[in-house]
């Protein structure tokens, strides 16, 4: 199961960090977003570029960040405009950024702030900021930002700076926001995890709409080709898939990692290829079948002999420290990049473990 | 000249043509064909051609003058005269020839002239003599025919007179016997021969119907006399149950040749039933003559209607053995006394029976099909009641009692009804009736376990054993390896048995038994999953209760059942295939291509798994519990304005209970491992090299600005140098190894609680003095002390690295607070107990 090791590795970030992410919105180039997570030191927002050869990660970018980053997403649309959420201390705070025109010059000092998001979260000072979601597939002036007890629906104006909340939805005392996702299907659906659950919103009305009981969820993420499935990530159960139609249980189990399954991805071109991240210093990439898709010729992408028995293709081992960061490349669906809490970030390529077709 | 001389053989055919012509009978024709035929010639040679018909000697001579010297002419007439002398002597020599002829034909019919004539002569007198001999036959004829006529007229009356005294004489025979009927059937009634008395009665029976008012009125009275008597005699014979059925039977038949009245079947029902069935039997009767009313119409209706009548009551009767039969088997089997239950019914109404049977094919030789019936639905009725009985527990001496039973009466039926294929039938029978067996017994032992398993659950909640988990591991082990050895006992026994009827059915025995267990572990296996609420894998239509149950699902229980898993496949699946080896091989009516029914290698496959699998589920459930645990320690406080640190944390103390309880179920279920410290020796270089002592405490006193920085790379370089810490290593079934993975686990989970807060100097302080005495109270649990002070070392590394101003407390501070909730816990431990 475990591969030699043939990612690329860019040492470029000074300071540990958690948050990477694909560049969507670049068509040009295989560029990820990282940035760093220094409580003390001027944190950093790297772009980072894969040469066109690929055999290289070039730091294309490097713009300071005045706090350490907890999220990071980038604009779907545009590949200039990311989003983050950061702490100083007690406070937290979610920004859209622009990175400004290069011209030629590497390093600019710190990206444009367009928008501040935190207009209305962080009156209560206990509300951490979790994430900010942009609609993952296409072009939306939408923007959901998720604290602990409230989901905030924001209409973004990027070209005049403005964004507005549409929207707000309080959770409810007893639970506790720590992350979610935007369905790619249906861009009135969110899911977000609660302590116990995981909870979907239509957000025309802001109201719940059902539910996966299933506690300690770390992540969650949406199959981007087929409507209705959507993977978890637990602390301990580990992977599980779900089918939204039938909430009650989940469609398939994978063991997850050694410790807790931080985080967990579909690949946005193969809807079988799952990647996860784990705090056992580890990513595993599984390859999952969906009921209804026996006997299509995804069945057969797959070549490792074990994939019948167990969906686990392989296992990347080379990390120092857990991995919290996890991203696959729109552009090359075949790569992605992840980032271990040391602030590595290797990106590898999973073509050998794909028939050629 | 040539022609003047033509060749020899035209003159042969010249001659022939001349003779012809001349015995022509149409001389004209052939001249006419001569002359045709000439024509050309004579205009050409006509005047010298001597052959033609047409010649004329004049012209000839004068030509002839003409042309030919006195020489020629001389020589000619040489020539003619040779040739005239020729056809002379040719017709000389003609005429003899037939002339000839004609004499020999005349000869020749002259003599057929007379023996024509002579013939006739004679055959005109032997015409003569016949004629008189058949006018002498004539007359002879005549004479016999009336001699003959003679003769018949007088014997005609010789012989009418014979054939008048033979009748007279068989009247007079007949009217005899009427008169000796009365004294012979008293004879009869004297010894018993009831069935010569009814044969002379029925014999005179037209003789009395025709004369019986008349001259033998006296006869006929006497004799109805006697039948009456008989009559009443088989009436008495019938209801004496003394009497053997065949002769009661017997009776019947009689009774019944003697138009005895219809109104007497139920008499003959109760004399085949028992005399308690008369209620049912009247009752039954309306109904069954209601249904009969609607076949009046047919002929021998009355026949008919005792024929089925009596078949009802049969039927009935049987089905009161039945209930009879199976009262004796219950309370037999209540009485445990196993003997009883064959023999009972056996000897009271199973003769009974096959006397009935036999009885009623004399009777009715036509019912027999109705009877086969009849007896195939007794024994399948027989076989239906074993067939409850083992839906409950059984044992196998009683099971072979009941078919052994089943089997002798299957035997003496056979005797009577073969047509009813009775063995085959039983064959068939005891042939699902011994796989139910084997199943409800494969199933039984699952029960128990499952039960003895349960039974834990409860008895925990209700009082607190010492150690309930070892008792309910060491009871399921009992369970699963002795039931398991007794029943392939059981089973054994059915095989031994030198029953016929299971003797046939060794080879599918065997196989069952195989399969049995095979089928008995998958559903162990399966068992066990639901009883850990994992079962939803298994059978996802039931998943909601299983999901629910999980919750309340105990983490020893599965425990328990990692434990047992690893029993089954380490050691009662090789004492059960040594077994089944010993006693069960063999089998394999079935295809091969499937394999053996019993494939103790998978078996042992699935629980290997399925233990590692419970292990890991336990480890997880616990880990959980923990977890929770420590997710609540650092969501609750604000860490950012945590104050000064004056003892370690209750967290702390939550921590050590929830691991003494999994140490305590840990020593109650799994073996003891090898005191060896394994990795030690690994870990502890890697921990010294990444973060010793020295360097922390360098590096603390440091300057702030420098630290963040200066700390980073150097964990950096030492990640490099590094030897990576294998924390999660593979579980072992021993206490050790689980109870060390709880821990890594848990410690592991509270570097990543750190890593996700942000601490200010009192909240790292904190974390700082709560690892220090975790350092110390942990080792009580585990030996691995590198792979502990490395994760320790992490969380406080992690709590540094998330501190703003870490600076940490003084060492006498911390040795003092650690020493004052050591001997506070010494002293709790002390008072507690």
């Amino acid at each position: 199961m475990r591969g030699p090791s043939t990612g690329i590795v860019y040492g470029g970030l000074k300071y540990q960090a958690r948050c990477i992410t694909d560049v969507k919105a670049d068509v040009d180039h295989t560029s990820f977003l990282a940035g760093t997570l220094s409580l003390k030191e001027e944190n950093e927002v790297h772009l980072i570029r894969l040469s066109p050869s690929g055999s290289e990660l070039i730091c294309d970018g490097l713009f300071y960040h005045p706090n350490e980053i907890w999220d990071l997403k980038s604009c779907p649309f545009d590949p200039r405009i990311f989003s983050t959420v950061f702490t100083s201390g007690e406070t937290y705070g979610a920004s859209v950024w622009k990175i400004p025109e290069l011209y030629g010059q590497s390093n600019a000092p710190q990206p444009e702030q367009l928008v501040s998001l935190d207009e209305h979260s962080f009156k209560i000072k206990s509300n951490m900021l979790v994430s900010v979601l942009w609609w993952p597939s296409g072009k939306h002036d939408r923007l959901i930002s998720i604290d602990e007890g409230n989901i905030f629906l924001w209409s973004l104006d990027s070209s005049n700076k403005v964004a507005k909340v549409i929207s707000q939805e309080s959770v409810g005392m007893l639970q506790n926001l720590s992350g979610g996702a935007w369905d790619p299907h249906d861009r009135n659906a969110l899911a977000g995890i609660c302590d116990s659950s995981l909870q979907f919103w239509d957000l025309r009305t802001m109201k719940k709409t059902t539910s996966i009981e299933q506690a300690h969820i770390r992540d969650v993420d949406y199959n981007p080709k087929k409507q209705h499935f959507l993977v978890t990530a637990e602390d301990v159960s580990g992977i599980q898939l779900w089918d939204l139609r039938r909430p009650k249980f989940p469609v398939k189990e994978l063991p997850g990692h050694a410790h807790w399954t931080w985080a967990v991805r579909h690949n946005p071109e193969y809807e079988d290829l799952i990647l996860s991240a784990g705090t056992d210093s580890t990513i595993n990439l599984w390859s999952i079948r969906l009921p209804g898709n026996e006997g299509s010729s995804s069945e057969s992408l797959f070549d490792s002999p074990t994939t019948l028995k167990d969906s686990l293709i392989n296992s990347y081992t080379d990390y120092e420290d857990s991995v919290y960061g996890l991203a696959w490349s729109t552009r090359e669906p075949l790569i992605f990049a992840s980032l271990s809490y040391d602030g590595r970030v290797i990106v590898e390529s999973v073509k050998s473990f794909i028939k050629r077709k | 000249m040539a022609e003047g001389v033509p060749p020899m053989d035209e003159k042969a055919k010249r001659t022939r043509d001349l003779l012809a012509s001349f015995y022509s009978p149409d001389a004209s024709a052939a001249l006419g064909v001569g002359g045709g035929a000439g024509v050309s010639p004579r205009r050409i040679a006509s005047p010298d051609s001597i052959n033609s018909p047409f010649f004329d000697p004049e012209v000839y001579m004068s030509i002839l003058v003409q042309k030919l010297n006195m020489e020629g002419l001389l020589q000619k007439h040489v020539e003619m005269a040779a040739e005239i002398k020729n056809l002379d002597t040719d017709l000389q020599m003609l005429v003899y020839e037939n002339y000839n002829k004609f004499i020999n034909a005349t000869e020749t019919i002259k003599s057929v002239l007379n023996t024509s004539i002579l013939v006739t002569g004679r055959m005109k007198n032997n015409i003569v003599g016949m004629e008189t001999n058949m006018e002498q036959l004539l007359v002879k004829i005549t004479s016999v025919q009336s001699k003959s006529d003679l003769v018949n007229t007088s014997l005609f009356e010789k012989r009418e007179h014979i054939e008048k005294l033979h009748r007279t004489r068989n009247l007079l025979r007949k009217v005899q016997l009427i008169y000796d009927l009365p004294t012979r059937l008293a004879k009869c009634i004297k010894v018993e021969a009831y069935a010569d008395a009814v044969r002379y009665f029925i014999g005179a029976k037209p003789i009395f119907e025709a004369y019986g008012d008349s001259s033998f009125q006296d006869c006929k009275r006497a004799s109805e006399e006697a039948i009456d008597l008989v009559i009443k005699n088989l009436q008495a014979k019938i209801y004496l149950d003394s009497e053997p059925i065949e002769a009661r039977a017997e009776a019947v038949v009689l009774l019944k040749q003697l138009n005895f009245p219809v109104e007497l079947v139920p008499v003959n029902v109760r004399v085949i039933g028992s005399d308690t069935v008369v209620g049912l039997v009247m009752q039954h009767q309306n109904q069954t003559g209601e249904v009969h009313r609607n076949l009046d119409e047919i002929d021998e209706v009355k026949v008919d209607n005792l024929k089925t009548k009596l078949l009802e009551k049969l039927e009935d009767y049987l089905l009161k053995f039945q209930d009879e039969y199976k009262e004796t088997g219950v309370s037999a089997c209540n009485a445990t006394e196993s003997s009883d239950i064959g023999q009972l019914p056996d000897t009271v109404s199973v003769g009974d029976i096959s006397k009935i049977i036999r009885a009623y094919l004399i009777i009715f030789p036509d019912s027999e099909k109705r009877l086969i019936e009849l007896v195939q639905k007794l024994f399948n009725r027989r076989y239906g009641i074993i067939q409850q009985r083992i839906k409950e527990r059984v044992t196998p001496a009683d099971l072979l009692n009941m078919m052994r039973a089943i089997w002798e009466d299957v035997n003496v039926m056979d005797e009577i009804l073969a047509e009813a294929a009775l063995p085959a039938f039983s064959l068939e029978a005891a042939r699902s009736i011994v796989q139910q067996y084997i199943s409800t017994s494969f199933s039984y032992l699952l029960d128990e376990i499952t039960d003895a398993l349960g039974k834990s659950q409860q008895t925990q909640k209700e009082v607190v054993e010492e150690c309930p988990y070892q008792n309910t591991l060491e009871g399921s082990k009992k369970t699963i390896i002795q039931g398991s050895l007794d029943l392939l006992l059981d089973f054994r026994q059915l095989l031994d048995d030198n029953l016929e009827l299971l003797a046939k059915l060794t080879d599918l025995i065997v196989d069952w038994v195989q399969e049995g267990f095979q089928g008995f572990f998958e559903k162990l296996n399966e068992q066990f999953l639901v009883l850990c609420g994992r079962g939803y894998i298994a059978n996802p239509d039931s998943c909601q209760v299983d999901a629910v149950q999980m919750d309340k699902v105990q983490a020893g229980l599965v425990l328990v059942l990692a434990q047992l898993s690893v029993f089954i496949e380490q050691s009662a699946i090789p004492t059960i295939t040594e077994e089944i080896a010993a006693s069960f091989s063999g089998g394999g009516t079935r295809a091969y291509e499937h394999g053996p029914p019993f494939v103790p290698g998978e078996i042992c496959r699935i629980f290997h798994s399925a233990g590692e699998r419970f292990l890991l589920l336990y480890i997880n459930m616990r880990t959980q519990k923990i977890s929770v645990l420590l997710k609540k320690r650092f969501i609750t406080p604000n860490w950012m304005k945590h104050k000064e640190p004056r003892e370690v944390h209750m967290f702390v103390d939550l921590l050590l209970q929830e691991l003494e309880a999994v140490g305590m179920e840990v020593k109650q279920i799994l073996p003891q491992g090898l005191v060896r410290r394994h990795r030690h020796s690994d870990s502890l270089g890697s921990t010294t090299s990444s973060r010793s002592n020295p360097t922390r405490e360098d590096k603390l006193t440091r300057t702030n600005t420098q630290r963040a920085r200066s700390q980073f790379l150097e964990s950096h370089l030492a990640k490099l140098f590094e030897q990576k810490m294998e924390i999660f290593t593979k579980v072992q079934h021993t206490q050790e190894s689980v109870l060390s993975t709880i821990i890594k686990f848990c410690l592991k989970s509270l570097q990543e609680f750190v890593r996700l807060q942000t601490f200010n100097r009192s909240g790292f302080q904190q974390i700082h003095l709560d690892a220090e005495y975790l350092k110390n109270t942990l080792k009580e649990f585990v030996d691995d002390e590198a792979a502990i002070d490395f994760l320790l070392k992490e969380v406080v590394g992690a709590a540094h690295e998330r501190c703003l101003d870490p600076i940490p407390l003084e060492a006498p501070i911390l040795d003092r607070l650690i020493s004052i909730k050591l001997s506070k816990s010494k002293e709790q431990s002390q008072t507690s107990p």
